[in-house]
């Protein structure tokens, strides 16, 4: 039976990237990626994982919907977005339906863990098994404990609820919306998995068809980045390895989890005519069905998928079949291997082959929505329907094989749509249901003509205003909207970037003009002046104005700029229309100035002509006729008082732009010349595309031409000053010698640099560049390092309302006062980020002592004097009676024991990877150091240890696999000799107390800005460090000779050394290119003059570098609290240089990209690039799996050189084939090994290798190893003196026998034939340059 | 596959100074356009090259490696097309 069709005539959307339905399609139309990591505030233990993110767009009016501030953490937020979304379809349908009674509400969701449940969850029984966890571990801990950590952990979920969570049932999500509009129809939600959604809309057309309804919401709701359904998928293996979801894509490996909503208003067709309501599209058919019986409940099965496909057809009365039965089919496209392939037999087998059409799935934008997904295909599809536009697919590059068999491509861009617009979409769930829905433009006679497309709407800005940029801050993590005070922020088009950049700079508390951006803590209006600067001839000239003059309701100007005359007369014409535009929003100029012709627009806008009689002048003007000197132009990036002594020739010098710029004009090969010589000075010349002697006196015959028509016209006296770029001052009142100065500027130099030098100096702070080109950027570069705005009103990167609204926020932002119809405010006032994530509890600084064993340690000041008073008595006399033998304890050094090492891994491996040994965790020398420390402090009772001397770090301790060590506390004169056997001694002293502290050393002079923050030292993997080792939080100052930074104290035990040392390390990568990572080997001599200051504490660091060697770097280094004393001082603090270059260092910062090969085609070439021993052991941890290091181990001494690179060569052989197709392999991913048979490879947890032919080669410090896919031949690579003794071995290896005396011969360049044992083989050969060395490599065999 | 991290991370730097903003090298990458991401103007390229300069000394000629480029190569200038060029002047034979 043949449905009635149903209108789809509203829709609205929260997904990823995508705040409302405009910006979906825009990113749907752009193929925008809105798959991102996680945002930190999700709390999803999952390092490096990727999916899609509502993030900062999950904000909502929750006031307006009825939920009170009190109410929201009790309050599943999901249900605030359904009904924000469902609020936001009806809108866009036209508004409020006729009868509430008869609306219904029907949205897909599913079951899953959302942040509300979670929260309840933490409350209830995270807590209770807590404190059995802690009873069980601590069984002398009393309940009052207990009770204080059940109290702090609930606190920090916030006040309790009596009984508001029974508004988390998940029906809500429809009854909520239901209650809060008034509807009387049916409201529930449905859940079959991941087609929950097409089957709330099959449910909604049939309430519709059946008339029982007269409007129905259908969609989906899914908001559940929760831990479990990460775990669950993750352990299914359907998450993308690569954090990328490619569906359709050959190589597509898994999901990437989404989040979002969903919501379509439907009426009946009829209905929706009759109303004249816009049909974004006709539902035409649903179709449900479940895979009777299929293999398991959760592997897809074509079986269900057809039924359901068929079935919708069958109720559009349609056949899929037909050639051209569809455009485009929004796939379910999980992009999991079994998915898609299923789905691909579904589509062969339904659609068979026809009319080429597009297959899409927008889970490679957003992720997999799950119960969403469908709405957002649907609503996707609908959309392209709509907008009559193919939309693309993202990241399938190589389509799946099986796509060859349908009718089906996908796009990687967009395309209009030109045949029958009728579109399919699918969604499949977990357990065999299957849903599919058939829709297609409304082509009925009565169907509402589609209202003309809008002038693109406002442009959306938000604006905060508040007292101090602290608060602004507050105000935008509040989402806010508004606020009053002195320091604005306006965020243009905001995006989460943008909100990132506006937070940095609040934070940074500077101003910052640009990039969308504009804050300004100190406004420069209304009390300094306003100019506006019109720009004269430059070398580009594509201005966007056609919108501004249709804004503005005025003729847009002509463009065409083909002759010099033209060129000017359009530029002048586009400056009035921008003029008019920007006054008509009310920014209003105090000064007029311009550049060169500008200065002639300059007269013009501010009145001194008379309009009417100005039109009739130009228009009457002969464009194409007048003439100019044959001089051309060009600009130079140096002052103008740097060039001047330079000019030769005829060239001289016109224009005085900035610091950085002025412009000479001259015959041509005269300028050419001074340009070449200038190449040579490092300074940079332009030659302009058009010629003419303006600003020379050459140009005076020429003024004839013009001079006529400019007598005739009447001046005025401007109704704002103009100043002058000839003499640096306003145009004089006397309108002869206003007539004067205008020929003299047409004759004489612009000098611009000293005008804005003086408009600054007569309080302009603000600067509008009124029209195109870069007169903006030349002010900025005048005023460089002083407070001031200079933007322009043009741009060629965007639409001119566009770049309009741009200078309207930026003004606004200095406190002017701006007409704001241009740049909507963001929805007002009470809008509430929800926290969609998931909740890791931190019971704070307080959570060591909770129990009570801290408690013990807080004793009143006076108490602990008299204390230690009575200790150094006794400790006096025991310490007298003691006899001098050595105390013996024996530590676990691992990762068990000290999971804080974790953050102490020297080298990246993929994220969750299985096998710490990878990583190189060890015990950095500062931990050390304060273990040797407290086994001292233990033997010493009481005292505290206030010197070290001689500290020497001897080998690495490497905790994965876990080692004993095995410390020594001998008392000896002077101190206690403290040795951790094998790796590490020292001399401890100890003293009753502390003394006094030694003076803080003054900050030396001069120090230039180091080139990272902190921040950005640890993301950009300049130190490897983890979170609980990242103490350097700000680098303060650096010269050749100190550092010097601010720490907070880290997490982990000895990090605030660590860091310290972190600094030294810091210094030295920025200084040297080469031999720049460091560790701690020896500490001379370190002082303390307190006790080590806590977690969170700050501490500054100054570092003196005293010496520097090929192989060390020597500091002194202070360590001073923040109440200004010093805490700790070293001398001689020594750091080891290990050998790096370019290639060394792009391993220790992106390890799962950089090769230390370098590959030639197939195969690579290592050298050696480090010097010593040390340096060489570091690169094989870095290389090595735990097998291959133990193979190392047994290899003798002097092969060791050679055995390495050969196996770093065929490591980075494999690697290079990989990454031309994945976007990471680490060399930790593959094992390698060698048998009789030669050598091999293999991926390693989970990690599968191509079936590859591999071979190495290697002698003298460098190594060859060459991979290919797997043949029945073999390959040979080796290594030689000659190109024939080479290939001789290349073709042995290959054979795996001795070639006796083979038959060599030439087949071209660098090309042999070698006869073998099993054929004659082709062999290449190339020699390594600066080696001395032949490579020869098989290539085929015949 | 050469990895350009250190220069790159010192390019990010003085791009974000000659911008005047404050904290903007986070986001810049190899990809970043100078036109089209950073809004650059001919003026903040000069600027560039003298801080290129400063930082790596004579070996730097920026202006003649711009002189090298068609009009088109200039407008779409990357980042990553800077680091590669000074590299080649820092690391070359």
């Amino acid at each position: 039976m043949v449905t009635e069709p149903v209108a789809v005539v509203g829709m609205a959307v929260l997904f990823p990237g995508a705040r409302d339905l405009d910006a979906y399609w825009r990113n749907l139309a752009e193929g925008v990626d809105c798959v991102t990591g996680i945002p930190a505030d999700y709390d999803l233990p999952f390092p490096g994982g990727r999916g899609g993110f509502l993030a900062e767009l999950a904000t909502v009016d929750t006031i307006g919907m009825g939920v009170m501030p009190a109410a929201l953490p009790h309050t599943e937020p999901d249900q605030l977005i359904a009904l924000h979304v469902a609020q936001a379809a009806l809108a866009d349908a036209g508004g409020p339906p006729a009868d509430p009674e008869r609306v219904g509400v029907i949205l897909g969701r599913g079951g899953y863990i959302t942040a509300g449940l979670a929260r309840i969850d933490l409350r209830v029984r995270v807590a209770h098994q807590l404190l059995v966890s802690l009873r069980e571990l601590f069984p002398e801990v009393d309940d009052a404990a207990l009770d204080r950590v059940r109290e702090r952990f609930a606190a920090e979920l916030g006040p309790p609820s009596r009984g508001a969570e029974i508004g988390l049932v998940p029906n809500l999500a429809a009854s909520r919306v239901a209650n809060r509009l008034g509807f009387g129809g049916p409201a529930y939600t449905v859940d079959a998995a991941c087609a929950s959604s097409l089957i709330a809309v099959q449910q909604a057309v049939g309430e519709l068809v059946d008339g029982r309804c007269d409007v129905v919401l259908a969609g989906g709701v899914h908001h559940g980045h929760d831990v479990t359904l990460w775990s669950v998928f993750d352990r299914l293996g359907a998450l993308s390895r690569g954090g990328r979801i490619r569906p359709f894509d050959r190589d597509a490996d898994g999901l990437v989890i989404g989040e979002g909503t969903g919501v379509v208003v439907l009426k009946r067709l009829a209905d929706a005519h009759r109303a004249g309501d816009r049909v974004y599209a006709v539902i035409r058919g649903t179709g449900v069905a479940s895979d009777s019986g299929g293999t398991t409940l959760m592997h897809p099965d074509s079986r269900g998928q057809v039924l359901a496909v068929r079935r919708a057809w069958a109720a559009a009365g349609l056949d899929p079949a037909a050639p051209d039965s569809l455009g485009l089919l929004e796939a379910h496209g999980t992009a999991t291997p079994a998915g898609d392939a299923a789905e691909l037999a579904t589509l062969r087998e339904v659609f068979g082959p026809g009319a080429p059409a597009v297959i899409g799935s927008v889970k490679s934008m957003i992720g997999h929505t799950m119960p969403a997904a469908g709405i957002a295909g649907l609503i996707k599809a609908a959309l392209a329907v709509h907008h009559g536009v193919l939309p693309p697919t993202l990241h399938c590059a190589t389509p799946h094989p099986d796509l060859a068999a349908t009718r089906f491509r996908p796009l990687a861009r967009a395309r209009p749509w030109t045949g029958p617009r009728r579109a399919a979409v699918n969604a499949f769930g977990f357990g065999g249901i299957s849903a599919h829905v058939v829709l297609e433009q409304d082509t009925s006679p009565s169907a509402a003509p589609v209202p003309p497309v809008l002038v693109r709407e406002p442009v959306r800005v938000l604006r905060l205003a508040a007292d101090t940029p602290d608060d602004l801050a507050d105000l935008l993590d509040s989402g806010s909207s508004q606020g009053n005070g002195r320091c604005r922020i306006a965020v243009v088009e905001p995006t989460e970037r943008k909100l990132a950049t506006a937070r940095r700079a609040l934070a940074a508390g500077q101003p910052w003009r640009g990039g969308d951006v504009w804050f300004s803590p100190r406004p420069l209006l209304p009390e300094h002046r306003i100019a506006f600067v019109y720009p004269g001839l430059e070398a580009d000239f594509a201005p966007q104005v056609s919108d501004v003059a249709a804004r503005f309701g005025v003729p847009a100007p002509d463009l065409t700029a083909d002759t010099l005359a033209r060129h000017g007369t359009a530029l002048v014409a586009v400056s009035r229309l921008l003029d008019t535009a920007l006054r008509a929003q009310g920014v209003r100029p105090d000064v007029l100035a311009g550049h060169s012709v500008g200065e002639w627009t300059a007269m013009v806008t501010s009145g001194m002509y008379d309009a009417t009689q100005l039109d009739a002048v130009l228009a009457a003007f002969d464009l194409d006729g007048f003439r100019v000197p044959d001089l051309v132009f060009a600009t130079v990036g140096a002052s103008a008082d740097w060039l001047a002594p330079r000019l030769r020739g005829e060239v001289t010098l016109t224009h005085d732009n900035s610091p950085n710029q002025c412009v000479v004009c001259g015959p041509a090969e005269h300028v050419r010349a001074l340009l070449t010589e200038l190449l040579d000075e490092r300074v940079l010349g332009q030659e302009l595309p058009f010629r003419s002697g303006f600003h020379t006196p050459r140009l005076r015959p020429y003024l004839d031409q013009i001079r006529a028509d400019s007598d005739e016209l009447t001046l005025r006296p401007p109704a704002v000053p103009v100043w002058s770029a000839t003499t640096v001052a306003p145009y004089p009142d006397d309108v002869d010698e206003v007539r004067a100065l205008f020929y003299r500027h047409l004759l004489e130099p612009v000098r611009f640099r000293p005008l804005v030098e003086r408009l600054y100096d007569n309080g302009v702070r603000v600067f509008v560049q009124v029209g195109p080109g870069q007169v903006a950027g030349l002010i900025g570069d005048v005023l460089r390092d002083r407070d001031h705005l200079a933007v322009a009103a043009s741009s060629p990167r965007r639409g001119g309302l566009a770049q309009l609204a741009r200078v309207l926020a930026a003004v606004w932002a200095e406190g002017g006062a701006v007409d704001t119809d241009l740049i909507t405010a963001l929805p007002a006032g009470r809008s509430v980020r929800l926290d969609l994530g998931g909740k890791i509890v931190s019971l704070g600084a307080e959570a060591p002592r909770l129990l009570g064993v801290g408690a013990a340690r807080v004793v009143a000041e006076p108490v602990r004097d008299l204390l230690r008073h009575t200790e150094n008595a006794t400790l006096a006399v025991l310490a007298a009676a003691r006899a001098t033998t050595p105390t013996r304890t024996t530590h676990e050094m691992s990762l068990r024991a000290l999971p804080y090492l974790r953050d102490h891994r020297f080298f990246e491996v993929p994220p969750d990877w299985p096998d710490q040994y990878d990583g190189f965790p060890v015990v950095p020398a500062t931990e050390l150091l304060r273990q040797l420390v407290v086994a001292a402090e233990r033997t010493a009772h009481g005292q505290v240890v206030v010197r070290v001397r001689e500290a020497r770090f001897q080998r690495w301790m490497a905790v994965e696999p876990a080692v004993r060590v095995e410390v020594e506390v001998t008392p000896i004169d002077g101190g206690l000799e403290v040795v951790a056997h094998g790796y590490a001694r020292a001399v401890v002293e100890v003293a009753p107390g502390y003394s006094a502290p030694p003076a803080a050393w003054p900050v030396p002079a001069p120090e230039r800005t180091p080139l990272l923050t902190g921040r950005q030292m640890y993301e950009r993997r300049w130190m490897f460090h983890g979170p609980g080792y990242q103490g350097v939080s700000v680098i303060e100052g650096i010269s050749d000779r100190h550092v010097r930074g601010v720490l907070t104290v880290p997490a982990a035990p000895g990090a605030l050394l660590d860091s310290a040392g972190q600094l030294v390390g810091y210094w030295t990568l920025e200084q040297y290119d080469r031999d720049c990572r460091t560790v701690p080997v020896r500490f001379a001599d370190l002082r303390f003059s307190g006790p080590a200051p806590v977690p969170g504490d700050e501490v500054t660091c100054l570092a003196v570098v005293e010496s520097v060697t090929g192989t060390s770097v020597t500091a002194r280094l202070q360590l001073v609290r923040a109440d200004g004393t010093v805490w700790a001082q070293a001398d001689e603090w020594e750091l080891r240089r290990f050998s790096s270059d370019e290639r060394v260092i792009g391993l220790e910062r992106e390890g799962g990209t950089a090769l230390l090969g370098e590959p030639h085609g197939d195969w690579v070439v290592v050298r050696e690039r480090w010097s010593d021993l040390a340096s060489r052991e570091l690169i094989a941890r870095n290389y090595l799996t735990r097998q291959e290091w133990e193979d190392y181990t047994a290899v003798p001494p002097r092969a060791k050189r050679d055995w390495l690179l050969g196996r770093i060569a065929l490591k980075d052989a494999v690697r290079a084939r990989l990454l031309a197709e994945r976007p990471q392999v680490f060399p930790a991913e593959i094992t390698t090994g060698e048998t009789e048979d030669g050598p091999w490879v293999l991926g390693r947890h989970g990690f599968t290798l191509p079936d590859l032919d591999v071979a190495v080669a290697s002698a003298d410090g460098v190594a060859v190893a060459l991979t290919r896919l797997r043949t029945a031949t073999g390959v040979g690579i080796a290594l030689g003196a000659t190109p024939a003794a080479a290939a001789v071995a290349a073709v042995e290896r290959a054979e795996r026998a001795a070639a006796g005396n083979p038959l060599v011969s030439v087949d071209g360049p660098d090309r042999l034939l070698v006869k073998g044992n099993t054929g004659s083989w082709t062999v290449r050969t190339e020699v390594l340059p600066h080696l001395d060395v032949v490579v020869a490599w098989t290539e085929e065999r015949s | 596959m050469t990895t350009d991290t250190g220069v790159l991370d010192t390019v990010a730097v003085l791009i974000e100074r000659v911008l005047d903003r404050d904290g903007a090298a986070a986001e810049i990458t190899r990809e970043t356009s100078f036109q089209d991401d950073l809004e650059f103007e001919s003026i903040d390229i000069v600027v560039l090259g003298t801080q290129l300069a400063d930082r790596y000394g004579a070996a730097i000629n920026f202006p003649r490696y711009l002189s090298t480029l068609e009009i088109d190569d200039i407008i779409g200038l990357r980042v990553g097309d800077l680091v590669d060029y000074v590299e080649s002047c820092v690391d070359g034979p």
